[in-house]
C-alpha cells in the first residue's frame, strides 16, 4: 500500500507547518485585543512544529521526532495550565485582560 | 545501542527532583498558616546534597545517548546550584515580609533548577527542549508569585507570552534541525554536519529559531524585551533568582551546541553571535542610563553582562569559553548580592525599588553602602573587584582572536556603564540621607556580606574558578 | 675663609628667612612685627654683603665657591647649589642689599596708608630679595635660573599686589608672559651650554670656552658658530628680563605695582639681571663676536628708543620706567662693546639715582594722593623740599652732569663705544643723542613736578612732605647720587679695575677697549656732556622761560608727537601680530577645535548616547505585541544574515 507520505511528499506538510507557524507569530503581534488570542497563537506555533516533527520523522523513517511530540504537547498541556493560570491571576487584580492594558511597566 | 544503562549519572537531577516532590508533599500536608521556613530549610538542605553529588558524579553519557555528565555540565550545575540556594535563603525573609510566604515557592525554584541542570547535561535536542520549558514553566509561575500585585501578575503574564513564543520558535527551529540533519543527538548532528557538503537552507534557518530561543533566555538583544518589566514586576525574590542560574544554564546550553554538534558551522554563526554580543552590549549600556528604578536599572545592567559573556561564545575557542565561564561566576555573585542589598531596601514595612531611596545610604547605613559600592564598581569592571576580570578574560580572548571590534565596543560600553554605575554610588554617598531603611533581616545581610566578599577578594579565588573553567572548556573541544 | 663664606651665605639668606617669617606667619605675629623683622634682617644682609666685599678685597678679590648643598644629581647631570663669591657677585650683592634695605624702610612709610595687612607685602619684598641674590651669587646657570625665575615670580606677585585692580593684574601677567618668552630662549641657551661643555658651572664652562672656539651648529644648510648663537640666545633671555628693545612693552605697564617696587624691582634691581649675566658669562661672549654686536645695535636701539618715549609721557612713573629701559640700553651697549665693567659702573650708579628718583616720585604721588600725572602738579618745591633736593640730586645724576654719578658712568660707556669702533660708533651717535634727551626729560620732570604754578591747585594745598622713615632713604640715595661716581670710578673702571674685578669680568686678548679708554681725544670725551648740558638748557628754555612752547612743538609735529606719545606704536604693533592672530587662532583653537573636535566629540558621544538611550527606552513600550514583533525581526535579521553572508 503507498505510504501516504511517500504519495505527497514532505512538501505540502512543511508547507502547512510554516503556515501555521506564521499565522501563530502574526497572531500574537496583530492581535490588539485579546490574550486569550494569544495563548491560542502559541498553540498554533507549538502545533505547527509538532506538525514538521512527525512528518519529518515519518519521512526519516525513524521515531525519535514522534516521542519528541509526545513530550512537547505534555510542555504544551502544562504551558496552557500555567498560562490560563496567570491570566486568571491577572484579571482578578486588574479586572481586564484587553492586550494594550497590559504596559503598567515600561521604559 | 551497547551503551550500559548506567542510572547513576543523573543521580543528581533525580535526587533534586524527588526532594522536590518530597517537599510538595510536606508542604501539603503543613499547617494552613505555617510558614515557610521549614519547606525552605529542607529545599537548602536538597541543594546542599545536590551539590554535594555533583561534585562526586560519574561522567559519561546515558540513557540512551540524551544525557550527558561532564565536568562542563558540572561547572554550570554547581553555579546554578550555588545561585539558587542563594536566591532561597533571601526569599524566606523578603517572601514573609511581603506576604507570599507559601510552600510552593522553594519547590517551584527547585524544579526550576531540575530544568537548569537537565539543559546543563543535554546531550539531545529533546533533554534540551524539556529541561528548558521545565525551567521556563517554574519561572513563569515564580513572576506570578505575588498573586495580589497587579504588577507581578503583569510580570508572570508578559514573560509567559513571550516565554512561550520564545520556546515555540526553538521548538520549531529543533523540528527543521531535525528534518534536515535526520537526528537529534548532538553526536548525529555533529556527524551530520561534518561531511563538506553544502548546508540545506532549512537547517540554517533552524539553527538560527533555535539561537533565537536560546538568546532569548539570555535576554539578548533584540529579543531582551521582556526582561526590565519581568524583572520589575517579579517579586524581588524571584528577580534574584532568574537574573543568576537560569542564564548560567542558558549560557551552558549556547556553549554546548555552539560548540558541539553545530561546531562546524562556526564561522557562519560566530557572526549571529557577534552581532548579537554587539546589540546586547550596546543596547545594555545606553538603556540603563535614564532608569530610575534600580531593578529595570539592574535588568539592563544584566542584559549589558550577558552581551559582554557573549563575546566568549562568539570568539568560540577554549578561551572563550573559559572567560565566559569566569564571567557567569563573578556575574552571578555579584547578582545575587545586588539583589540582597535590594531586598534590604525597605521602609514602613515597603519595598522600594527606587535609585533616589539610596540617597545617603552611606550615612544611615553604611556596611550596605560599602557593600552595594563594591558591587557596582565590580559591575562596571573597575579593578580589583571580580567583575574585572570576567570582562579582561573574554575582552582577552577576543584580542586574541582578531575580534578587535567586539572588544573595542566592549571597552566602550563598560565606560558608558561606568556612568550609571557611578551614579548610584554618588547617589549613596554623596546625596543627602533619606530616612534609614528597616530593619534588615540576618540571612540578606549575610548573603549579601558573603558576595560583597568574594565579589572584593576574588583574587583570591581567581586561580581554583579559572582553572575549574578551564577544564569544563576543555571538555567541549575535546 | 670661613668668615668669609659666613659672611656672605648671611647676606644671601637673610632675607629669606625673612621672607618665610613675614610670609607664613604674618598673620601671626601682625604687621609692626613683620616690617621689624624683615628690615633687621635686611639691614643683617647689608651688613654682612659690606663686610665680605671688603674682607673680599682685602684678601685680593679671589674668586671663592661656597658650597651650601649638592642640588641636582641625575645621570652625567651635576649642579651643586654654591654660592660664588668674586668681585662680580659681591658688588651686586652689596648694591642689591642696601638697596633693598632702604626700600624695606622707605615702604614703612609708602604702604602706611593700606586698608589690608602689608606683612604679605614685606614678605614679596624680602622674597623678591633673596631670588635677586640667588641670581647674582650663583655657581652655575641652573642656580641662575632659579633665581631667575624666582626674581619673575616675585616680580608678577608685586606687581599685582593690589589685586584688586584689574589694570594691575594685567600688567602682572603681561611681565609674566613676556618674560617667559624670553626665559624660552634663555633655557635653550643654557640647554645648548650644557651640549656644549657637559656642565653648567661656571668655573668648568670657562675653562673649557677656549677648546670650544670652533665648534659649529649645522642649521638649515649654514654654519652657525656655536657661541654666536649660545650668546644671542642668552641675550634674548637677558633681554627680557632687562626690557630690552622688543621685549621691553611690560615695564612700563609694571608701574602698576607699588613705587618702592618700580623702585626695587624694575629700576634698581631685577631689570639689571640681564646686564649681569652679560657680565658674567662675558668669558663666553668674548668668544662671539657677532652676538657682541647684536647686544651692542640692540642696546644703543634701546636707548635712543626709550629716551623719545620717555621725552613726551605725562605719568611721572613712566617717565622714570622709560629712563630705566633706556639707560638699560646703554648698559647693553657697553656690554657689547666689551667694557663689562662700564656697564657694571653704571648699574651700580643708576641703582642708586633711579632708585632715588622712583622713591622721590613716589614721594610725589604719596604726597597729592596717587595723582600721578605731571601736567597736575607743579609748584611742589616749597611744599616737600626734601624730595625736591632729592630730585635734584638724581636729575642731576640721571642727565650726566659732571661731577654727579651718571656723569662719571655713562661717559665711560660713550667713549666706550667710541673706542670700539666699527658698530660702536652707532652706539656713540645715538649714545650722545640720548645724552641730551635724558638731561632733557630729566628737567622737564623736575620742572613740570615742582616749578611754575600749581595747575591743580586743591592738590597742591594739602600736599605735606613724606615722613622720616621715607626721606631718610632718599636723603641717603641722594647722597650716593652725588658721590658714588667719582668714588667708584677708579675701582669699575678707573687704574684698579683689574685688580678690583681680577678674573671676575673677562676681556678678551684683542678687547683694548677699556685700557685705551684714556687715550681719547678731551673734545670727544667732552661731547656728551655738551649735549647733557644743552639738554638742560633746552629743559630750562620749554618748561620754565616758554612754557607755551612744548605745546606748541608738539601741534606743529603732531605726527612725531603721536608716534612718541604711543611708544612708536610698539604696543599696538604687538597687538596687531601677535595678540591678535594669537586670539584669533585661540579662539579658532577654542571654538572650532576644542569645542567643535574635543568637546563636541565628547558632548556629540554624550549626546548621542543620551539620544540613543532614549530612543532605545521609547521602544519599550511595555507592549507584548511590539515585544514579539522586535523579536520576530530581530528573527527574520539573523536568518537573512545568515543565509545571504553565512
Amino acid at each position: 500500500m503507498e505510504n501516504g507520505l511517500a504519495a505527497v511528499g514532505i512538501g505540502p506538510f512543511l508547507s502547512v507547518g510554516a503556515i501555521l507557524l506564521v499565522l501563530g507569530v502574526f497572531g500574537i503581534f496583530l492581535n490588539r485585543k485579546n490574550i486569550i488570542v494569544m495563548m491560542m497563537s502559541i498553540e498554533l506555533i507549538l502545533l505547527s512544529a509538532n506538525l514538521n516533527l512527525v512528518a519529518f520523522s515519518a519521512a526519516h523513517g525513524e521515531l525519535s521526532g514522534q516521542v519528541f511530540t509526545l513530550f512537547s504537547l505534555t510542555v504544551a498541556a502544562a504551558e496552557a495550565a500555567i498560562g490560563l493560570a496567570i491570566v486568571t491571576v491577572y484579571f482578578r487584580n486588574r479586572g481586564s485582560i484587553q492586550v494594550e492594558d497590559v504596559t503598567l511597566m515600561k521604559g | 545501542m551497547t551503551v550500559p544503562f548506567n542510572w547513576s549519572l543523573a543521580l543528581p537531577e533525580i535526587v533534586l527532583s524527588v526532594c522536590g516532590l518530597l517537599i510538595l508533599v510536606i508542604g501539603v500536608f503543613q499547617r494552613k498558616n505555617a510558614s515557610g521556613l521549614l519547606c525552605t530549610g529542607l529545599a537548602v538542605a536538597a541543594f546542599v546534597a545536590t551539590a554535594v553529588l555533583v561534585l562526586g558524579a560519574p561522567s559519561g553519557v546515558g540513557y540512551r545517548g540524551t544525557f550527558v555528565s561532564d565536568d562542563f555540565a558540572r561547572f554550570a550545575k554547581l553555579l546554578a546550584l550555588t545561585g539558587a540556594a542563594l536566591s532561597v535563603i533571601l526569599s524566606l525573609d523578603y517572601n514573609g515580609r511581603q506576604k507570599v510566604d507559601r510552600f510552593e515557592f522553594p519547590v517551584l525554584i527547585l524544579f526550576s533548577t531540575v530544568g537548569t541542570m537537565l539543559m546543563a547535561s543535554s546531550e539531545n535536542l529533546m533533554t534540551l527542549y524539556v529541561g528548558l520549558e521545565l525551567q521556563s514553566l517554574a519561572i513563569y509561575i515564580l513572576c506570578a508569585f505575588a498573586r495580589d500585585e497587579v504588577t507581578s501578575s503583569e510580570a508572570g503574564l508578559k514573560y509567559f507570552v513571550l516565554g512561550s513564543l520564545a520556546s515555540g520558535l526553538l521548538l520549531y527551529g529543533i523540528s527543521l534541525v531535525y528534518g534536515f540533519a535526520g537526528t537529534m543527538e548532538y553526536g548525529g548532528l555533529r556527524a551530520a554536519l561534518s561531511d563538506n557538503a553544502p548546508v540545506p537552507a532549512g537547517l540554517v534557518i533552524g539553527i538560527v529559531f533555535v539561537f533565537v530561543g536560546l538568546a532569548f533566555k539570555l535576554s539578548a538583544a533584540p529579543f531582551h524585551m521582556w526582561t526590565p518589566d519581568v524583572y520589575q514586576g517579579a517579586p524581588t525574590s524571584v528577580t534574584a533568582f532568574m537574573a543568576g542560574a537560569p542564564k548560567v544554564a542558558a549560557f551552558a546550553l549556547l556553549l554546548r551546541i555552539m560548540a558541539g554538534p553545530f561546531g562546524h558551522l562556526a564561522p557562519q554563526w560566530q557572526m549571529l553571535v557577534e552581532l548579537v554580543a554587539i546589540c546586547t552590549m550596546i543596547l545594555g549600556a545606553l538603556a540603563a542610563i535614564p532608569q530610575t528604578n534600580i531593578k529595570r536599572l539592574m535588568a539592563y545592567s544584566s542584559i549589558g553582562h550577558m552581551g559582554y559573556a557573549m563575546i566568549g561564545v562568539a570568539v568560540g575557542t577554549e578561551a572563550g569559553v573559559r572567560g565566559t565561564l569566569v564571567y557567569l561566576a563573578t556575574y552571578l555573585f555579584m547578582t545575587v548580592g545586588v539583589f540582597a542589598c535590594i531586598m534590604a531596601m525597605r521602609r514602613n514595612g515597603r519595598p522600594l525599588d527606587r535609585i533616589s531611596d539610596l540617597s545617603g545610604l552611606s550615612r544611615t547605613h553604611p556596611l550596605l553602602a560599602l557593600t552595594m559600592g563594591i558591587f557596582m564598581f565590580s559591575m562596571a569592571g573597575v579593578p580589583p573587584f571580580s567583575g574585572f576580570f570576567g570582562k579582561l578574560m573574554v575582552f582577552a580572548a577576543a584580542v586574541q582572536s582578531g575580534l578587535w571590534t567586539l572588544a573595542v565596543i566592549g571597552v566602550v560600553t563598560s565606560m558608558i556603564g561606568l556612568y550609571y554605575y557611578w551614579r548610584v554610588v554618588k547617589v549613596m554617598y554623596f546625596d543627602a540621607p533619606e530616612p534609614a531603611f528597616d530593619r534588615g533581616a540576618r540571612p540578606v545581610g549575610a548573603v549579601a556580606g558573603a558576595m560583597g566578599l568574594v565579589t572584593a577578594l576574588f583574587l583570591l579565588v581567581l586561580g581554583p574558578v579559572t582553572g575549574a573553567a578551564q577544564a569544563a572548556a576543555a571538555v567541549l573541544f575535546r | 675663609m670661613l668668615s668669609l663664606g659666613l659672611l656672605f651665605g648671611t647676606a644671601v639668606f637673610a632675607p629669606l628667612l625673612g621672607a618665610i617669617i613675614a610670609g607664613l606667619f604674618g598673620r601671626v605675629i601682625g604687621d609692626a612685627a613683620s616690617r621689624i623683622v624683615t628690615i633687621a634682617l635686611m639691614v643683617l644682609a647689608s651688613v654682612c654683603a659690606v663686610a665680605a666685599l671688603a674682607t673680599g678685597l682685602d684678601s685680593g678679590s679671589q674668586a671663592i665657591a661656597v658650597p651650601v648643598s649638592t642640588w641636582v644629581q641625575a645621570g652625567g647631570f651635576h649642579a651643586s647649589w654654591q654660592l660664588r663669591f668674586d668681585t662680580l657677585s659681591a658688588s651686586m650683592v652689596t648694591m642689591v642689599t642696601v638697596i633693598s634695605t632702604l626700600i624695606h624702610l622707605y615702604s614703612v612709610g609708602y604702604m602706611a596708608h593700606e586698608k589690608t595687612p602689608v606683612s604679605r607685602f614685606f614678605a614679596y619684598l624680602s622674597l623678591f630679595s633673596f631670588a635677586m641674590l640667588m641670581l647674582v651669587s650663583s655657581d652655575n646657570l641652573i642656580q641662575l635660573f632659579f633665581g631667575w625665575e624666582g626674581v619673575g615670580l616675585a616680580s608678577y606677585l608685586l606687581i599685582g599686589y593690589w589685586f584688586d585692580r584689574p589694570s594691575a593684574n594685567a600688567a602682572a601677567v603681561k611681565a609674566f608672559v613676556v618674560n617667559r618668552v624670553a626665559d624660552l630662549f634663555f633655557m635653550v641657551g643654557i640647554a645648548l651650554v650644557f651640549l656644549q661643555f657637559g656642565t653648567v658651572a661656571y668655573d668648568n664652562i670657562f675653562a673649557l670656552v677656549p677648546a670650544h672656539a670652533s665648534s659649529v651648529y649645522h642649521l638649515f644648510g649654514s654654519d652657525l658658530r656655536a657661541y654666536e648663537v649660545i650668546g644671542v640666545l642668552l641675550f634674548i633671555g637677558a633681554a627680557g628680563k632687562s626690557a630690552q628693545l622688543f621685549l621691553h612693552t611690560w615695564l612700563p605697564d609694571a608701574m602698576e605695582g607699588p613705587t618702592p617696587v618700580s623702585a626695587l624691582i624694575h629700576a634698581a634691581t631685577m631689570v639689571t639681571a640681564g646686564v649681569f649675566l652679560m657680565a658674567r658669562m662675558s668669558p663666553l661672549l668674548e668668544y662671539a663676536p657677532v652676538a657682541k654686536d647684536v647686544v651692542l645695535f640692540i642696546g644703543a636701539t634701546t636707548c635712543f628708543f626709550a629716551a623719545t618715549v620717555g621725552l613726551v609721557q605725562p605719568d611721572i612713573k613712566r617717565t622714570i620706567a622709560y629712563s630705566t629701559c633706556s639707560q638699560l640700553g646703554y648698559m647693553f651697549m657697553a656690554a657689547g662693546c666689551g667694557v663689562y665693567q662700564a656697564a657694571m659702573f653704571h648699574l651700580t650708579t643708576h641703582a642708586c639715582f633711579k632708585a632715588l628718583l622712583f622713591l622721590s616720585a613716589g614721594s610725589v604721588i604719596h604726597a597729592l594722593h596717587g595723582e600721578q600725572d605731571m601736567f597736575r602738579m607743579g609748584g611742589l618745591w616749597r611744599k616737600l623740599p626734601v624730595t625736591y633736593a632729592a630730585v635734584w640730586a638724581g636729575a642731576l645724576a640721571l642727565g650726566g652732569i659732571p661731577p654727579f654719578a651718571g656723569w662719571w658712568s655713562k661717559d665711560a660707556i660713550i667713549d666706550g663705544a667710541f673706542v670700539a669702533g666699527g658698530l660702536g660708533l652707532y652706539g656713540w651717535v645715538l649714545g650722545v643723542a640720548v645724552a641730551f634727551l635724558t638731561a632733557l626729560y630729566s628737567w622737564r620732570m623736575l620742572f613740570l613736578v615742582f616749578h611754575g604754578r600749581p595747575r591743580v591747585p586743591e592738590l597742591a594745598d594739602h600736599a605735606h612732605e613724606s615722613p622720616f622713615v621715607m626721606t631718610l632713604p632718599l636723603v641717603i640715595l641722594g647722597i650716593a647720587a652725588v658721590v658714588a661716581g667719582w668714588l667708584l670710578y677708579p675701582y669699575y673702571v678707573g687704574e684698579r679695575q683689574a685688580a678690583y674685578w681680577n678674573g671676575a669680568i673677562f676681556n678678551g686678548a684683542e678687547n683694548h677697549v677699556l685700557a685705551n679708554l684714556d687715550q681719547l681725544p678731551a673734545l670727544i670725551t667732552l661731547v656728551p656732556t655738551i649735549a647733557a648740558f644743552l639738554g638742560l638748557g633746552a629743559a630750562v628754555v620749554f618748561y620754565v622761560l616758554k612754557p607755551e612752547l612744548p605745546g606748541r612743538l608738539a601741534a606743529s609735529m603732531r605726527p612725531l608727537y603721536l608716534f612718541l606719545l604711543n611708544k612708536w606704536y610698539f604696543d599696538e604693533l604687538y597687538d596687531l601680530i601677535f595678540v591678535r592672530p594669537y586670539r584669533a587662532l585661540a579662539r579658532v583653537l577654542w571654538h572650532g577645535a576644542d569645542e567643535g573636535i574635543v568637546d563636541g566629540s565628547a558632548t556629540g558621544l554624550a549626546r548621542l548616547t543620551a539620544g540613543g538611550s532614549a530612543q532605545i527606552v521609547r521602544i519599550q513600550t511595555g507592549s507584548i505585541a511590539v515585544y514579539a514583533f522586535t523579536m520576530l525581526i530581530g528573527l527574520l535579521a539573523l536568518c537573512s544574515v545568515f543565509l545571504f553572508f553565512g
